[in-house]
């Protein structure tokens, strides 16, 4: 099985009803797996794409900006508590979550990374760790519930992920900033 | 000689080079010998323990007031499980390293006999308190049973010693690595790299668990503990701690038996896969180990059999790569047959053949692990002798075997000495009474166990109830089982200071063996240690993040500390 298959495989069994509906009954699982994985599965299948249309990637995503803000925007639609709430209850937003991940983000996700230049990418992963702190700040301390599908104690998890996530960021970054990896390889 | 330093002009090369061809560097040498001896101590004196423990079990022996059932469990657990397995494991990987690495640097010889200090100071401290019948909490330590605070320092010097060696084993690679840029780390020591990083991420947690929450608890400057936050932070610790002396068992399987039989190694990047996945999932298995535990909803536990299944696929790797050398190899010695070519294994070296059935004692092992991760079957086991049963298999058999197994090209490598006929053929008795003593008294538990028999609870036939009387059969066996292994013991803890300070002088091969003629160079992504530190801080991250928040957000008022015993 090559990755598109296990990609596309992979997007099918996401958006099985039960196994949607257990991703979706906790929250942080909602936002740190579900979504995860669904833009994995899109980074999976973009070989299919970019094969398909390589003259629009590059056209359009040649130096990987376009994409890479493409990507930074759908990700950061889907880390706001309201847009987690419509998807439980609306179908067509459920709808909009199961394709904008795969093939809004994880695919100019992967047709980016490579063309970006390291400060560049150094860049997107110190936005995304400035985001998960403030996030996980904001989830921790706030006292009303802002899901209304989801409780409190969950609200705090997701907030203790998205600080423990953003630690990890922090320390890649500074294993990115003390190692210089042309020393070793 | 001359190609290799024409080609590269590197003096380190040479240095390399020279080590392999005249044998041992002897202050490296020492290092490991001190470590091993203290393995083999630990392990006569935890077997010692263990047969006591057997034969009061099978309702053979009544121990004395002043050395309690608990008491010998509780030493008979942190010797064999924290002591034997990590001192033999720093000892062996130091040994490799020093080999594949070119000799240790002065600085990480400091380092790692500071560390063995710190730990022989942590072990006393230990110690002390369990003898005076002040610290019978056992191996797992579980609040609210509270030991006196001495015990709990002694464990925190024993963690310090451990990440001595670790960083040691850090500084070590890494100037390896700048002094041979773009190439890949020798796979012996690749492996020790990935053990002594999870050495590090297990025993954080407990380090956590012990140095801010347990110690200020049995001081008395807070009241009580959270309970259930302490027994995970144990588990990420625990399990990993048992998985990291498997690794390091898997780690001779994959480079040193296919030199014994005369073979090469199986797929380069495979090998190094399954090191790399094995780091980055294993933490997160801790949670099959609290399954029937209160406070973790049902829907997480089903979720970390995931987890915990995960980290069975690199083993079934291991299994197939395995077979498949062993195959490979006697084919082209001559074996024929679908099967027949087993005969052509060397059945007679105690080097080969103590490994081997460690790794077939994993396929029982392993699958009995399997059962107790999925939540249903494990309701059914969960505290009875099964699991006593299960982790004799997997260390008293796979890991510890694996262990005798090294000991007898690494103790002659090390001294300078050779391994004779006549203790090969010793070692062979040896593993084979080991053998049918673990079998028989793993088997006797893992049954006792289905039948109801608690674990962690010395002889009682509770009030001649039927029930507890249809299980001493069964314990007679166990005690039995016990009795074979040691002498077992006592023979391979012989075999060990013999061919330390006994056997002819000579010179013994560090058997490493080679990588298959022609095969694909392996990928440079697999030296990125960087990055697979990252991924399972991250995957640690998200395992334990739901459980946690949940105990200290939702925590009850907590334990104040009890002495059951």
């Amino acid at each position: 099985m090559n990755q598109k298959t296990f990609g596309l495989g992979l997007f099918i069994f996401l958006i099985i009803p039960p196994v949607a509906n257990l991703m979706e009954s906790v929250m942080i699982i909602h936002m740190h797996m579900q979504m995860p994985i669904l833009v994995i599965t899109g980074f999976l299948m973009a070989p299919f794409f970019q094969s398909k249309f390589s003259r629009f990637f590059e056209k359009w995503n040649h130096n990987g900006i376009p994409g890479i803000l493409l990507f930074i925007i759908i990700v950061g639609y889907w880390m706001l508590p309201r847009t987690m709430d419509e998807a439980l209850e609306l179908w067509m937003v459920e709808l909009f979550k199961f394709i904008s991940l795969p093939f809004l983000a994880g695919v100019p996700l992967r047709d980016s990374w490579k063309k970006l230049e390291q400060a560049g990418k150094n860049t997107v992963i110190i936005i995304f760790s400035i985001a998960f702190i403030v996030m996980g700040w904001l989830y921790i301390n706030a006292t009303m519930q802002l899901c209304n599908n989801y409780l409190l104690i969950e609200q705090i998890t997701l907030g203790w992920g998205f600080l423990t996530m953003g630690i990890a960021f922090v320390i890649f970054l500074g294993y990115r900033f003390f190692f210089n990896p042309s020393a070793y390889e | 000689m001359e190609t290799v330093i024409s080609q590269t002009g590197n003096a380190s090369v040479f240095k390399e080079k020279a080590n392999k061809i005249l044998g041992v560097n002897l202050q490296d040498a020492k290092i490991s010998k001190s470590y091993l001896s203290v393995a083999f101590i630990a392990l006569l004196i935890g077997g010692t323990l263990g047969l006591l423990q057997g034969l009061n079990r099978a309702g053979l022996l009544e121990l004395p007031s002043w050395l309690n059932y608990y008491q010998v469990l509780t030493a008979h657990g942190l010797l064999l499980v924290v002591v034997f397995s990590a001192t033999f494991t720093i000892g062996y990987f130091y040994a490799g390293m020093s080999h594949t690495l070119g000799g240790l640097l002065p600085k990480v010889r400091t380092m790692v006999w500071i560390g063995f200090w710190l730990k022989i100071i942590g072990v006393v401290l230990v110690v002390i308190p369990v003898l005076m019948n002040k610290a019978s909490v056992m191996y797992t330590f579980y609040p609210p049973m509270a030991a006196d605070p001495m015990f709990y320092f002694g464990l925190v010097f024993v963690v310090l010693g451990v990440w001595m060696a670790c960083f040691g084993g850090f500084i070590q690679v890494a100037n390896w690595r700048k002094n041979h840029k773009g190439q890949h780390l020798p796979i012996f020591s690749f492996f020790a790299t990935g053990v002594f990083v999870l050495l590090v991420g297990a025993t954080a947690f407990v380090a956590v668990e012990v140095i801010f929450m347990i110690i200020p608890w049995s001081l008395g400057w807070v009241d009580t503990i959270n309970v259930m936050v302490a027994r995970t932070l144990f588990w990420a610790f625990g399990h990993t701690a048992v998985n990291i002396w498997y690794l390091t068992a898997v780690s001779a399987w994959y480079v040193i038996v296919p030199k014994v039989i005369g073979g090469k190694r199986w797929s380069d990047l495979l090998t190094r896969i399954v090191v790399i996945a094995l780091v980055i999932m294993n933490i997160t298995g801790g949670f099959h180990h609290q399954i029937v535990d209160p406070g973790i909803s049902e829907s997480v536990k089903y979720m970390h059999v995931f987890m915990s299944l995960a980290i069975g696929f690199p083993s079934l790797m291991t299994a197939y790569a395995m077979f498949a050398v062993f195959e490979k190899t006697a084919r082209k010695q001559g074996g024929k047959g679908l099967i027949g070519w087993y005969k052509k294994m060397p059945w007679s070296d105690v080097r080969f053949l103590a490994p081997f059935i460690a790794m077939l004692a994993f396929i029982p092992a392993g699958a009995g692990g399997i059962a107790q991760t999925t939540n249903q079957l494990d309701q059914v086991v969960h505290n009875s002798m099964w699991i006593v049963g299960h982790f004799h298999l997997t260390l008293g058999m796979s890991v510890a075997m694996t262990f005798f197994g090294i000991s007898y090209w690494l103790v002659p490598y090390l001294s300078k000495r050779v391994l004779t006929k006549g203790m090969n053929q010793f070692g062979v008795v040896t593993t084979v009474i080991w053998t049918i003593g673990m079998i028989t008294m793993s088997g006797a538990m893992h049954t006792v166990g289905l039948f109801g028999s608690p674990r962690r609870t010395s002889y009682t036939t509770y009030f001649d109830n039927a029930t507890a009387l249809s299980w001493d059969p069964y314990l007679i066996f166990l005690a039995i089982g016990g009795t074979l292994l040691m002498i077992a013991a006592i023979m391979q803890v012989y075999a060990v200071f013999n061919l330390m300070f006994f056997a002819p002088k000579g010179e013994t091969e560090f058997p490493i063996a080679e990588v298959e003629d022609g095969e694909a160079k392996t990928p440079y992504w697999t030296e990125r240690w960087g990055v697979w530190i990252i991924l399972m801080i991250i995957v640690v991250a998200m395992a334990y993040v739901i459980p946690l928040t949940d105990f200290i957000v939702n925590a009850p008022p907590g334990s104040p500390p009890f002495k059951t015993w």
